[in-house]
């Protein structure tokens, strides 16, 4: 039971490190971001290829990740975004697809099929109380909940974030007390973007990266989004943790008497989290107050 | 802007359609998964395909014919291998086609070539639906049938009793599920889970096995890049069960990767070098490292050969090499001395048993299939 | 001569659903990402019901047809019950479960296996005829579509995507037209299925992904949503282009990834062109 715990803790970082920065972007600026997964990826295989086709250290390849997943959300964010979202919030949804296509189409030509780790030597788990966990696993959970109190401190305890806080809760009122509203959007895609890079990184360290991971990591961010409250950072990423923590339960549990879920439906978690919360709770778990003018 | 659209198109296809079919030339299609999950199969057996053409065309061609390959992207689905199909077919007027990869491409191209009496040759299709698919249609890939019972016997010979077995939910790794648990009947199986495509997190599957009692694991995924993390949490939850797995699993990559975590692992796969020994090192010095595996692209070197030497015997008539390759009896290919009987299924595929030790891939012993 | 009516078959099929996607989507705006998940049901329930379970194809027909009915009902239920952005979501959800249930409910479905064999039998076994039968009765829908487009269903369908509660004040009822649509839709995706299973002898879950779905936004995108001669033309040009890149030439292993990054272009640039008439600004006054 305490290892079904660590399991979903394992995967719950994983997806809350992607649904954080996705619910400050669809919260703030109501755009969608279907190339997010393929954004997660480029960060990890920028990673793999730093660390093991050019040698560089380990610490140096991560910044290096994290530093293109930034490069590469600022362009999106103004060729793909910028020139859309204030026409129509609903135009960004078209143009992403349209960019996961082309990033679909450039990591296949760049990194090949075959799966990519980031990590190569033996990775021997720890054992405490009849539950195991690898150092490089701790290492990303420690470090995703550290990025995470470092948002909050950012979110909560500095002028920035109270501008930013004021942006999330009314655009045009914000603008008109003097904070520049469209630097801060820019920011928080950026944001978004470094947090998916983490995510790839994640995923290449713990697993392996393959070029067609990306749409399931999409729908999973926005199951905890959607869950979570619109503009609600911290129930996306508690409803992260939710939902991975929901997932190895599924098949990890007799749920009926001696049956259980057949393993296949496990990715169906986050598709009817996402029917479920929208059918019966379309604000969310905790809904967020938005002012109204 | 539309009209100049169809203009380029109508263009492009009139040219292509212009281009003057010359009479010294034997045109060879080929359709596979070039994108998609299992873009990396389709990589490795056209690259197979590549070689053999490259070589025959090196020693002077078919009969003085050099031979042109024609490659179509099936992307693993029905429509678009159907499509490849009749572009092959009908506008390339293809003499045989290679292919398709994943079954799905298979059965949908069978159709069309069954029509056109186009021979269809596949290297990797393992469905058993393949072997009704038409007249026209062998594969020189074991069916499941032959690869299960191949298992079943290393499984009896270890006296490994109950089977644990976690599954990727595709047509190549449900094929060999299904024809697994026949073989070994409902009991043996102890533990028996379908995972989604792709999925990379077993480890609650994992926590739930700690619970039943099993002599081996079955890791049954569709390339390395599932087969490899579901090892690594195999080994991580502390079991010290042997680990048994398919053709798959014989990755140099993987074993590179997680060296520790595949220690152990043995394989059953198809030789790769029964009558030229040198085809690794060939392939290899060519192409690089496979991405999925050697054993697919011998399958499509054999089948790109076996089609040359029907060529050079009948000429280029489908139905010529038809009952060609159905009274073929013997060939030697590097996947094994083989024919095909009276389905189009391969018959003389030899099993090998390799074993992971420490980062290398080792030949343990051979295993004869009768 | 035979590859060519093949591509023709493909568009005719091909129309059915994106014409009833336009109508949905192009239209009327409603954020409906999830007209693979009408032709999931569509096209299993009769497959299953023909050559699994050996009924006659009339009677299989009709259970297809009620099956999608459904279906279409419940989204018409839910486009009108959540907002623009949430319906957007459910609807890719909804499509990504019904094919986790048809990947993973293999006694019924096959699962990834898909089912192949499927006979002709209702249809001509001969293509040229076959090909016939589908053209007319895609020029059939063509003419169905553009004849509801400029009747008054269409009209008040442009009128609520402007703005929902002028038309609404003007006596349009939104539910009556969303009902109709999603009918409409529904039943192309059938028609389709029904098409396609029969010419290609095979069935696969595969021909039923995220990126089919994708096709069918770029033909409404490409062609302007809402116009039914616009949409026709831009899914014949798209279905040529997507066969004719074959044609170019390019080196093998690059057609794949190069054909993924031309069509992400493409899309991106219509909607480029289109970005001031995909979701038009509500009117103000």
């Amino acid at each position: 039971m305490l290892q079904l715990l660590i399991n979903g803790l394992i995967a719950g970082s994983l997806a809350a490190l992607i649904a954080g920065g996705l619910a400050l972007v669809y919260g703030i600026l109501g755009v969608f971001n279907l190339a997010l997964g393929q954004m997660v990826l480029i960060g990890g295989y920028t990673t793999w290829w730093l660390h093991q086709v050019m040698g560089v250290s380990l610490f140096l390849s991560i910044l290096g990740g994290m530093g293109t997943g930034a490069l590469l959300s600022w362009g999106v964010f103004a060729v793909f975004i910028v020139p859309f979202y204030k026409r129509h919030r609903f135009l960004p949804l078209v143009t992403t697809i349209a960019l996961g296509m082309i990033l679909d189409g450039l990591i296949l030509l760049a990194f090949q099929e075959s799966p990519r780790s980031i990590i190569t030597e033996g990775k021997m788990p720890i054992r405490f109380m009849g539950t195991y966990l690898n150092l490089p696993q701790m290492i990303m959970i420690m470090l995703t909940v550290l990025l995470l109190c470092l948002f909050a401190w950012v979110m909560h305890g500095t002028a920035f974030g109270r501008r930013l806080r004021a942006v999330v809760q009314h655009d045009y009122a914000a603008m008109s007390l003097g904070i520049r509203a469209p630097v801060l959007h820019r920011l928080i895609f950026i944001a978004s973007g470094v947090l998916a890079a983490c995510g790839g990184i994640f995923i290449g360290v713990d697993m392996n990266l393959s070029p067609t991971l990306a749409f399931p990591l999409t729908i999973k961010a926005y199951a905890a989004v959607i869950a979570g409250g619109k503009g609600n950072v911290w129930g996306a990423i508690f409803c992260a943790y939710a939902i991975s923590l929901l997932e190895q339960l599924v098949v990890g549990v007799h749920w009926f008497g001696t049956l259980y879920i057949p393993a296949g439906f496990q990715s169906t978690v986050a598709l009817l989290v996402i029917i479920l919360f929208l059918l019966l709770r379309p604000q969310g778990l905790f809904s967020s107050t938005t002012r109204a003018a | 802007m539309k009209r100049l659209a169809l203009l380029t198109v109508t263009s492009m296809l009139f040219l292509s359609a212009c281009q003057p079919s010359a009479p010294t030339t034997i045109k060879l299609g080929y359709i596979g998964p070039l994108t998609g999950d299992v873009a990396g199969l389709g990589v490795d057996t056209l690259n197979g395909v590549k070689l053999a053409v490259d070589t025959v065309n090196a020693t002077g061609g078919i009969n003085g014919k050099q031979v042109v390959l024609i490659a179509e992207d099936g992307r693993c689905n029905g429509s678009d291998s159907a499509n490849a199909a009749q572009k092959l077919v009908n506008v390339d007027k293809v003499v045989a086609i290679i292919g398709g990869q994943c079954s799905g491409e298979t059965l949908a191209a069978a159709p069309i070539t069954e029509a056109a009496k186009v021979i269809l040759l596949s290297a990797v299709s393992s469905s058993p639906d393949v072997t009704k698919a038409g007249d026209y249609v062998f594969r020189d890939y074991p069916s499941d049938e032959l690869k299960t019972t191949a298992m079943a016997k290393l499984l009896t010979e270890k006296n490994l009793k109950k089977v644990a077995i976690i599954s990727e939910n595709t047509d190549f790794a449900q094929a060999f599920r299904t024809s697994l648990k026949a073989k070994l009947g409902a009991e043996a199986v102890v533990f028996d889970e379908t995972v989604d495509a792709g999925t990379k997190d077993f480890r609650t599957l994992m926590t739930r096995l700690k619970t039943i009692q099993f002599d081996v694991f079955i890791p049954d995924g569709n390339s390395d890049s599932i087969i490899g993390p579901m090892l690594q949490q195999f080994r991580e939850a502390g079991f010290s069960q042997a680990a048994v797995s398919h053709d798959a699993a014989d990755s140099v990559t993987m074993a590179k990767n997680l060296p520790a975590a595949t220690n152990g692992l043995m394989v059953i796969n198809t030789p790769s070098s029964v009558n030229d020994p040198a085809f690794a090192s060939t392939f290899t010095q060519k192409y690089g490292e496979p991405q999925y595996g050697l054993a697919f692209a011998g399958f499509a070197y054999d089948d790109a050969n076996v089609l040359f030497e029907a060529f050079k015997a009948v000429g280029t008539d489908g139905t010529a090499v038809k009952d060609y390759l159905y009274a073929l009896k013997e060939f030697k290919g590097v996947s094994g001395t083989f024919h095909f009987d009276k389905n189009g299924d391969v018959v003389g595929i030899p099993y090998v048993l390799k074993q992971f030790q420490s980062g290398s891939i080792v030949k343990l012993s051979d295993i004869s299939v009768d | 001569m035979t590859f060519f009516l093949h591509i023709v078959a493909m568009i005719c099929i091909l129309l059915f659903p994106v014409l009833g996607y336009n109508l949905v989507f192009g239209k009327g705006k409603i954020m409906h990402f999830g007209q693979e998940a009408q032709s999931i049901v569509a096209v299993y329930t009769l497959l299953v019901l023909t050559t699994q379970m050996h009924l006659s194809y009339g009677f299989s027909f009709f259970c297809a047809l009620l099956a999608v009915s459904c279906v279409s009902l419940a989204l018409a239920w839910l486009s009108l019950r959540l907002t623009p952005d949430g319906f957007g979501v459910l609807s890719i959800a909804l499509q990504l479960m019904f094919l986790a249930v048809v990947l993973n409910w293999q006694s019924v479905t096959r699962g990834a296996l898909g089912i192949s064999g499927i006979p002709r039998a209702p249809w001509p076994e001969a293509q040229g005829l076959f090909v016939m039968i589908m053209v007319s009765s895609a020029v059939l829908w063509i003419a169905c579509m553009w004849v509801i487009d400029t009747s008054i269903i269409g009209r008040q369908l442009a009128a609520l995507s402007e703005h929902p509660w002028y038309g609404e004040a003007q006596g349009i009822s939104r539910r009556r037209l969303h009902i109709i649509v999603f009918l409409l839709s529904g039943v192309g995706s059938l028609l389709s299925g029904a098409f396609y299973s029969s010419y290609i002898a095979f069935l696969s879950p595969s021909d039923y992904d995220f990126p089919a779905m994708i096709f069918f936004v770029m033909c409404v995108v490409a062609g302007r949503p809402g116009s039914v001669r616009g949409v026709t033309i831009a899914t014949i040009l798209l279905v040529v282009l997507r066969e004719g890149i074959r044609f170019i030439g390019l080196p093998i292993h690059l057609i794949g990834p190069v054909r993924l990054i031309l069509f992400g272009l493409i899309l991106f640039v219509a909607v480029w062109i289109r970005r001031d008439s995909l979701f038009p600004r509500q009117r103000t006054v």
